[in-house]
């Protein structure tokens, strides 16, 4: 990873910041020793299992559970009548979202139900001794259904008299609503325009396809308290959310909730999953109850990319500037709303954000269907908007004759301009040069040989494509982001940073653990990291958005100051006593010592002040501690350029990357060595969505068609080609050290990027994803021509 | 049907009742209580459940039980030193980063251990071939081939000294 350094370097003398330290958890992880929720035992756990419903729209007639609950070890056997009626949303984001964003987040769901709306839907859970008895339980369940009438395609469930997914929703139209910032005339702005285009494209339900299945564990202790455990990543809004809206006779705090190791996440944790029913489960058994999701359980009942069927029109002058934007989007939630509705927002967020314009206008529709429920996905709806507008942008250089980096570059929002999230200015944005820099590292010049230039000759035709993005560091502004972090000094001058990010393996315990280190005086290696208790950790939203290293950090960063502060004041009379005459303000801590500035020499260990505080105070004497915390009230985004060179197969279709690059606007980099790996694993999930990853359904019968890791291919080793990152850095002064996000922004731009470079390599524009062979060949053969057949969406309709 | 048995894990024999159907990930994991190996499939398609079998890596989420009692099984925990010391290949995917989540790292371990054994000085391409039926969603790969090279490299140079 390369990086290059806009104020022409480093003045300060950093000791841990800007280091390949190592993360606190991967010993553990490379010796097998990190606990998941499935390798938890405790004394009485019981396992759970759930039956689903293998019809896509049916109603539960007659459910005869006796025989189940005849089977030895069979502990409870539960269904639809012994489940709250309180209908709950997967996602917990109302409780975090303001009040014009809240109608996304229907509450429309059933811990186990009686009218099933897609075939991952439970019509009963089983607690028994131990798997197998569960197991054999579900099979002695017996389930009389009435058929209904199904609808798979959002536009067909959208039409008068289409079944009604949900009765209460009329034309199974779950949210609808006008761009919260459209503005100016767009009417008038595309009729005055030189230049207007449009284009259409949906993407694929990717699944998250997180290598640990979806696990909880639920138990109330001797005082009737609840602790769950489960790999969430948002653990304190869960045990809100299952207190406000699921178990109403509970309240937060009387809900403990554990997030142990988690085995990937990329956005499926921010929602509800098994939690509820182990719940449920242990409240009927009076026993710990653990539920794990299998493979083929994930993929049909728990969640994926929301598909989101997009039509883009863009407005320019001869010039190149934009004028007028539109946007339209149709999401088909599939059978309850989830994160559906507020991915589809931040897409336009996105997409009409971007680019400098007085003209927007921008509408979604979020539609039911009777199939899987899908929900926010890294990148969360900017991914799905990136492939189309990106796409869209390029079709207006080509008309205008433009190099595809000089439009972008023109029309671009600037750092001091008004942001795409009214009414926050952009305070900090050096997307330009990520363009710039991007570009001359890949050879952008050379590389792209103009619009009208000869296709290769021959069967393998190379071509080149960029993209670029705007993404969030935090959604402030928007999502209620405060965050805090405890720190407390042992008596041998270590540390506990008590934080609540989860880590889901993005190393963030370790880079907030530098923040620390650098800020307090405390050696990074004698920092202990607390986390993933409820009851320990301080009131936080939860990892997304890519929001702990810039809100959580500058909290950590808030609570290492003050822990300073009291160091170098409680060192006063330390110094006192050895005939050294200073004011605390005069005094340094740093790398474990304290030392009056300018003399190193004189140095005592923080330890001796940390002992002195607890074992041998006088009458200031207490344990050094702090808390700091930050709420983030502004939009504070990272960007990203990126360059794709492909090579088309013309014979198979076959779309090989040859090389990407991409270019961050980071801040700064707190850890060069996670910063590179969260920018590999999310290009690598990029080029999935963009070639690879589709997910079937039956068109006749709802069913997941591919729900094994054998036939929903995911990228492996095989597929990865060249990857180069860029790092941008200039240090944003609101950043931890100035550092923004980074880990989600990169799995926005590969798809884009790629299907931009196929059009320069073979001159035909692919609207859906995966990009996949059978696509490309049929649009080589039908002139251009997209054949609907291996299209992941439902509907062969677009917008 | 119960049933007594023996299996040979790390070194150590371990005697457990266990069931026909009981896969060896199974009794791995829930009667040995060795949960370093994963369940992600349980059906022999992602490779976070490999164990070796008399140094052949093994799916043990597909693999019965009852057929790995004559075979002598390592498993992830069995790699570091007796004293804790993490072996060269552990300790090049914790210097490379290799492990984001983890839950795909004890398969990736103990096939590159395999491999290593095999053929101590692969190229980067027999590195990819050799792990290319084990998925990770996290790192996109480059830093588990990253260290798997390195440590190859390592070991080689340890044995040259």
């Amino acid at each position: 990873m390369k990086t290059i350094r806009l104020d022409g370097g480093d003045t300060e003398d950093l000791l841990y910041v800007g280091k390949d330290l190592q993360k606190p958890d991967v010993t553990q992880k490379v010796t097998g020793k990190a606990v998941y929720t499935d390798d938890i035992d405790m004394p009485g756990l019981t396992e759970g299992r759930l039956l689903h419903c293998p019809h896509a729209f049916a109603r539960v007639k007659s459910i005869d559970i006796s025989r189940a609950a005849a089977l030895p070890g069979v502990l409870a056997v539960l269904t639809a009548k012994d489940a709250p009626e309180a209908r709950f949303s997967r996602s917990t984001m109302a409780e975090a979202l303001p009040s014009f964003a809240f109608d996304g987040e229907r509450q429309d769901q059933r811990i186990l139900t009686d009218i099933c709306r897609y075939r991952g839907d439970c019509v009963a859970a089983v607690a028994a001794e131990d798997i197998y008895i569960a197991e054999q339980a579900l099979d002695l369940i017996e389930v009389e259904y009435e058929l209904l009438d199904p609808v798979f395609d959002p536009f067909e469930a959208m039409k008068p008299g289409a079944p009604k997914v949900h009765d209460d929703v009329q034309n199974n139209i779950a949210f609808e609503m006008d761009h919260p910032f459209n503005m100016g005339d767009t009417k008038k702005a595309f009729a005055e325009a030189d230049v207007v285009v449009e284009f259409s494209g949906v993407n694929s339900r990717q699944k998250h396809l997180h290598m640990e299945t979806d696990s909880a564990i639920a138990h109330f202790d001797e005082t009737g308290r609840l602790t769950v455990i489960s790999p969430s990543q948002g653990p304190h809004l869960g045990k809100k959310h299952l207190s406000e809206r699921v178990f109403k006779d509970l309240s937060d705090g009387d809900i403990r909730w554990i997030s142990p190791a988690i085995g990937g996440g990329f956005g499926a944790r921010l929602a509800l999953g098994l939690e509820p029913v182990a719940v449920l489960l242990a409240r009927a058994t009076g026993r710990p109850v653990r539920v794990t999701s299998t493979r083929e359980e994930d993929f049909n009942g728990y969640s994926s990319r929301t598909d989101q069927h997009q039509k883009v029109r863009l407005a320019a002058m001869k010039d190149g500037t934009v004028v007028g934007i539109e946007q339209h989007i149709v999401s088909d939630a599939g059978a309850y709303l989830s994160h559906s509705a507020t991915t589809s927002l931040v897409n336009m967020q996105k997409s009409l954000g971007l680019f400098r314009c007085d003209n927007v206008f921008g509408h979604v529709k979020v539609v039911y269907t009777n199939t899987p429920v899908t929900a926010g996905f890294r990148g969360y709806g900017n991914a799905e908007g990136a492939f189309v507008l990106q796409q869209a942008i390029d079709m207006l250089a080509e008309k205008l004759g433009m190099d595809p980096i000089e439009l972008r570059s023109k029309n671009i929002r600037k750092e001091g301009e008004q942001s795409f999230f009214l009414p926050c200015k952009l305070e900090h944005s050096k997307l330009q040069e990520c363009i710039d820099e991007g570009a001359k590292e890949f050879g952008w010049a050379e590389k792209f040989r103009g619009w009208d230039r000869p296709r290769d000759e021959g069967r393998f035709k190379r071509g080149v494509g960029m993209s670029i993005l705007n993404h969030a560091s935090g959604a402030g502004g928007f999502l209620l982001e405060h965050s805090s972090a405890i720190m407390k000094l042992q008596a041998d001058g270590s540390a506990n940073l008590v934080i609540s990010p989860c880590e889901m393996g993005q190393g963030i315990l370790g880079a907030l653990a530098q923040v620390a280190a650098e800020l307090s005086g405390v050696p990074y290696e004698r920092i202990r990291v607390v986390t993933g208790d409820t009851d320990v950790t301080l009131f936080d939203i939860g990892s997304h958005a890519s929001r702990s290293m810039f809100v959580v950090g500058n909290a950590v960063a808030d609570c290492a100051r003050k822990i300073n502060a009291i160091i170098r004041e409680r060192a006063v009379p330390h110094f006192e006593k050895r005939q050294i005459h200073v004011t605390a303000d005069q005094l340094v801590a740093r790398g474990g010592e304290i030392y009056p500035e300018g003399q190193p020499d004189k140095a005592i260990p923080i330890g001796e002040v940390a002992h002195d505080e607890i074992y041998n105070f006088t009458d200031a004497g207490s344990q050094i501690s702090a808390s700091g915390s930050y709420l983030s009230n502004s939009h504070h985004p990272n960007h990203q350029a990126a360059f794709a060179e492909v090579e088309v197969d013309t014979e198979t279709g076959y779309v090989s990357i040859i090389r990407y690059l991409a270019a961050h606007d980071i801040g700064r980099t707190i850890n060069p060595l996670l910063v590179e790996s969260q920018m590999q694993g999310s290009a690598v999930q990029g080029f999935g969505f963009a070639l690879k990853e589709d997910f079937v359904l039956d068109q006749k019968t709802g069913e997941v068609l591919n729900d094994t890791l054998l036939t929903y291919t995911a990228p492996t080793v095989m597929d990865v080609p060249e990857i180069d990152a860029l790092m941008i850095e200039d240090p944003f002064e609101k950043g931890p050290l100035g550092a923004k996000g980074v880990g989600e922004a990169g799995v926005v731009n590969p798809a884009a990027a790629v299907a931009n470079a196929i059009y320069d390599a073979i001159g035909v524009r692919l609207h859906s994803l995966p990009m996949s062979p059978e696509k490309i060949l049929a649009m080589l053969q039908n002139d251009g021509e997209e054949h609907p057949a291996g299209s992941s969406h439902v509907s062969g309709q677009r917008l | 049907m119960k049933m007594l048995a023996t299996f040979n894990v790390n070194g150590r024999d371990y005697d457990t009742v266990i069931e026909p159907h009981m896969t060896l990930a199974d009794v791995l994991r829930d009667k040995l209580r060795l949960t370093g190996t994963k369940r992600a499939c349980t059906a022999g398609n992602c490779g976070a459940c490999t164990v070796l079998a008399d140094e052949d890596p093994i799916c043990s989420c597909i693999t019965l039980a009852v057929l790995a009692r004559d075979k002598r099984i390592e498993t992830v925990e069995g790699l570091a030193a007796p004293g804790g010391a993490l072996s060269p290949l552990q300790d090049a995917f914790v210097k490379n980063n290799a492990a984001q989540c983890g839950f795909c790292t004890a398969g990736m371990l103990m096939t590159a251990q395999a491999q290593l054994r095999d053929n101590p000085r692969p190229t980067r391409e027999e590195v990819k071939q050799s792990i290319s039926g084990n998925i990770c969603r996290c790192t996109g790969y480059v830093k588990i081939v990253d260290a798997i090279m390195q440590a190859a490299e390592e070991i080689q140079a340890a044995e040259g000294a």
